[in-house]
């Protein structure tokens, strides 16, 4: 439309140019005042025995319901849900003594993001994200196109929101479709919008890049720098649109589909082509785990995934980008759903049909309890443990020592975290009501002065006596 | 006032008198010591650079008979040793061979080149061992080496501790060291150098080697007590190694455990854990079981000092003997019987497959064990060197081969008949290796 109108009235375009770009340029304040409405900062406490640590990050709107978004690196993921306490909303370059309370309601396996209700009364002074997808698919960023978005100062400047810019630079396949920027576009999580403030994507924390240190005693040392409160990566909204809507049913984010393939390792092109895979890649699992969907499948340990559903796993750069693939492919299913897999063992191509399930209670969901005049808290052995320690399921006992306070009677006898309690007083534990029981037991009785505990780390136990006088 | 000075006179003869008579015995004994003591310069083989590399390093040593042996550290001398040079005390070298080593008591064998000390009229003397079970804490005590190569280098101190207990998994290159024996510890100086060399009393008779030091600290050197050596020597000089019993039991001190077991004061020996897979395992000990009695002799392990002559018990059977234990579990008492195995190291034989720039160490059960590995299968990868085929397909140190084009790495020799095949044919080779549980695979490109 435009190039014909070029060649007919030159006079006009110039015209044209001189007034669309001083518009867009005009519109820019307002487009960012707009949009920072769909954005805020959060504030969570973390409850751990000895303190209660704040943690401040960004995060975006992403229904009228008041649901807000988290980036996946915000929360520590060994945290169990009911730690985390008392989250407050802030509205950016707001007075920060003013916020407004929030629940979280758990992650999301897929994507990662965590999620967040804020109360009702903040919800009509926010505007989803969504208000601002184009209605048409957008295209993917050209290489120097312009993206902006928004950064937050921190909570001592009211979480002043503030204006990130950058030109496109790259954009691959991470696995999700990602772009990067020549600069930071938005604080880790926020949105990424295009000039005429369209829903580009989502930034993406954890990106960072190397430099040298040259100091008086050292010459040139490689330094991984990272931004963490600014973002130069996005996912792009196509892929992120859909993930909106995944609000977890519960705090723990179940149901996880599940297929029991442990420790999934990519493999660089070399070995691909070795093993006649042409332009495909493929993972190798490295254990298949007892009673996992895997293991009923037929899988073996050392068998190479090389295609799911009958799509061949494809080649991504960096090579650990195919283990993203096939994790999100599983994600991406529900319990129940079948899994059709094709594994190269040897030289033959297997074809195994796995049934996903449920994922066996991870260590964040084990039940825990802490006893403090001892200085440890125990937690219910989950199938994890069981994983990391070799043990079959049927043979799982006793309990983990989950945190062992320092210079407490436990600390002071040798135990650690992580430690697996096997007996105490001589006796076995089987259950974790046989342990808490236990040691609430002798946490009550004041008249004890030591027990003793058979404890297990790297294979080999210890015997250790606690004194308590 | 005659008197007076008579009385001054005698008392200052008899002092003359006490002191010439030590320095006429230290002139004797001591002195036909110091032409025993020996300094070692060593070349040795390493692996950990993903190719064979040699560095140098000094010690000291003893020489034990007319035949020539020498006693030193195995961590002076050890079977990676590939030229061993001995400085007599005439200052004259010679050079010398390991005749057997033993990382577990930190002693090495080494017999000097006789023929060519006869045929240039080299001259030596040798040591005389003291009776080290008599030795107390503040008897004088000499220590000779050559610390940081200040050849022939005497330092006095007294025996500060006759029985301290250190157990050392890695402490020998890399190997396990203390497990069988206690350490003479004393204030005599000891420095690096020293190591090898002779800790003798004022006689000359050897009370013990020196082993180590505490780095940093002022004066907390140790020494293999003088009776251990004597043992060690004999099995050494035989076979030129110590065979030792194993059953996979890991004692620890019951302390103040006893009322908790209740058990007799002083008695028993508590298994803090028993090794997987091993004879001990398999019979069906626990950790947590109390030994009572070790083929009918009651044993007491209260103390860390007192698990070295137990463990020692064990150790010095023959391989396949079959140990009765008597063994208490909360209120049974419990009999079993354990047949013995071959003690072996945690750390495996070392390789260098030169044209992949790939050094490798043979995975052990203990490693696989302390690793939580399957099994013994695989080879560590202790170095690649950059550019090399190993280094380019992306292996790194800590790796664990585990096949090399689809065979099982069940010894070192499969992995030498595969690395043949590559050198003289060479073609893509597919490795599969694991890092903490995670295999993966690799090309070795020519």
């Amino acid at each position: 439309m435009k190039f014909p109108l070029h060649l007919r009235l030159p006079g006009l375009l110039l015209t044209f140019i001189v007034t669309f770009t001083s518009v867009r340029a005009a519109d820019l304040p307002a487009l960012f005042q707009e949009r920072v409405k769909s954005v805020v900062a959060v504030e969570f406490f973390t409850e751990t025995e000895l303190d209660r640590r704040p943690t401040v990050t960004s995060a975006f709107v992403a229904d009228a319901n008041g649901t807000l978004v988290l980036a996946p690196g915000a929360i520590d993921g060994r945290v169990q849900p009911s730690q985390l306490k008392d989250f407050r909303v802030y509205l950016p370059g707001k007075s920060a003594s003013e916020f407004f309370h929030a629940v979280y309601l758990g992650q999301d396996p897929l994507s990662g993001w965590h999620f967040v209700r804020v109360e009702e009364k903040l919800r009509s002074q926010l505007t989803p994200v969504t208000a601002f997808a184009a209605t048409s698919p957008l295209a993917e960023p050209a290489l120097a196109d312009d993206y902006w978005g928004i950064g937050l100062r921190r909570k001592d400047e009211d979480f002043l929101p503030y204006f990130l810019s950058g030109k496109i630079s790259n954009v691959q396949s991470l696995p999700e479709r990602t772009a990067i920027a020549l600069a930071e576009v938005a604080a880790p999580g926020l949105p990424v919008f295009t000039r005429d403030g369209a829903l580009a994507g989502i930034a993406l924390g954890g990106f960072g890049s190397t430099y040298l240190q040259f100091s008086r005693n050292e010459r040139g040392t490689p330094l991984m720098l990272m931004n963490v409160e600014e973002s130069r990566v996005f996912q792009l909204v196509g892929e992120v649109l859909p993930w909106m809507s995944r609000v977890p049913a519960s705090v723990n984010g179940r149901p996880i589909a599940w297929l029991g393939a442990y420790g999934l390792q990519p493999m660089d092109p070399d070995v691909a082509a070795f093993l006649k895979l042409g332009n495909q890649s493929g993972c190798v699992v490295s254990e298949v785990l007892e009673d996992s969907p895997a293991q009923a499948a037929g899988m073996r340990d050392r068998d190479i995934i090389v295609a799911v559903d009958g799509r061949p796993v494809p080649r991504f750069t960096p090579d650990q980008v195919a283990v993203s693939y096939l994790d999100r492919e599983i994600l991406k299913r529900k319990p129940g759903d079948k899994f059709p897999l094709t594994v190269l063992r040897g030289s033959d191509r297997v074809e195994l049909v796995a049934t996903l399930v449920d994922q066996p209670k991870l260590q964040r969901e084990g039940e825990r309890k802490y006893f403090e005049k001892l200085g440890v808290t125990v937690r219910e052995f989950v199938y994890g443990d069981g994983v990391l320690r070799r043990i079959k399921p049927a043979e799982q006992r006793g309990v983990i020592a989950n945190f062992v306070k320092n210079n407490s009677p436990v600390g002071t006898a040798g135990l650690r975290p992580d430690d697996w309690i096997l007996e105490v007083d001589g006796a076995e534990i089987k259950t974790y009501a046989e342990a808490v029981a236990k040691l609430a037991a002798i946490e009550a009785d004041a008249t004890r002065t030591d027990f003793v505990l058979l404890t297990s780390r790297n294979n080999a136990t210890a015997v250790l006596r606690v004194k308590l006088k | 006032m005659t008197r007076k000075t008579l009385c001054l006179t005698v008392l200052v003869l008899g002092l003359w008198a006490t002191s010439t008579s030590a320095h006429a015995a230290m002139s004797r004994g001591f002195n036909h010591l110091l032409d025993a003591v020996v300094r070692i310069d060593v070349r040795e083989e390493t692996f950990d650079s993903g190719a064979i590399r040699f560095t140098g390093s000094i010690g000291s040593g003893v020489i034990l008979s007319d035949d020539g042996l020498i006693l030193t550290n195995a961590h002076v001398a050890s079977p990676r040793a590939v030229e061993l040079s001995v400085t007599l005390a005439s200052l004259e070298r010679v050079n010398a061979t390991l005749v057997g080593w033993d990382h577990w008591t930190d002693l090495a064998l080494l017999r000097l080149d006789l023929t060519e000390v006869k045929r240039r009229g080299l001259k030596f003397t040798h040591a005389d061992f003291a009776d080290s079970d008599k030795l107390y804490p503040g008897q004088t005590a000499y220590a000779v080496g050559t610390p940081f190569g200040l050849t022939r280098t005497v330092t006095r101190g007294v025996i500060s501790n006759v029985r301290r207990y250190f157990a050392d998994n890695r402490g020998v290159e890399g190997y396990e060291t203390g497990l069988f024996n206690t350490w003479l510890q004393t204030d005599a100086a000891i420095n690096p150098g020293n190591s090898g060399g002779p800790l003798v009393d004022e006689d000359g008779r050897l009370m013990g080697i020196n082993s180590r030091g505490y780095l940093g600290a002022e004066n907390l050197g140790f020494a293999i007590p003088a009776n251990i050596a004597q043992r060690i020597v004999a099995g050494l000089a035989k076979d030129g190694r110590i065979t030792r019993s194993y059953i996979g039991l890991v004692p620890g001190s019951l302390l103040d455990l006893e009322s908790f077991y209740a058990l007799k004061q002083n008695t028993g020996l508590l298994v803090n854990s028993v090794d997987p897979g091993s004879p001990a395992a398999v019979a069906g000990l626990r950790g947590g079981d109390i030994v009572l009695s070790i083929n009918g002799a009651p044993v007491d392990g209260r103390f860390p000092e007192q698990l070295p002559p137990i463990q020692n018990l064990v150790a010095s059977l023959p391989v396949g003997s079959t140990i009765k234990l008597v063994v208490k579990r909360g209120e049974q008492t419990l009999n079993y019987a354990v047949v013995t195995e071959e003690l072996k190291s945690r750390q495996g034989e070392e390789w260098a497959f030169e044209k992949w720039g790939l050094t490798v160490r043979k995975v052990s059960r203990a490693y696989a064990r302390e690793n939580q590995l399957t099994d013994d299968t695989g080879l560590l990868v202790i170095g690649v060197q950059p550019g090399f085929p190993a280094a380019v397909a992306g292996l790194n140190r800590g790796d664990v081969v585990t096949k090399i084009n689809q065979q099982p790495i069940t010894s070192l020799d499969t992995a030498k008949k595969a690395y043949a095949t590559f050198t003289e044919k060479p073609a893509p080779t597919l490795v599969e290796a694991q890092s903490d549980r995670q295999v993966s695979l690799y090309i070795f490109k020519p």
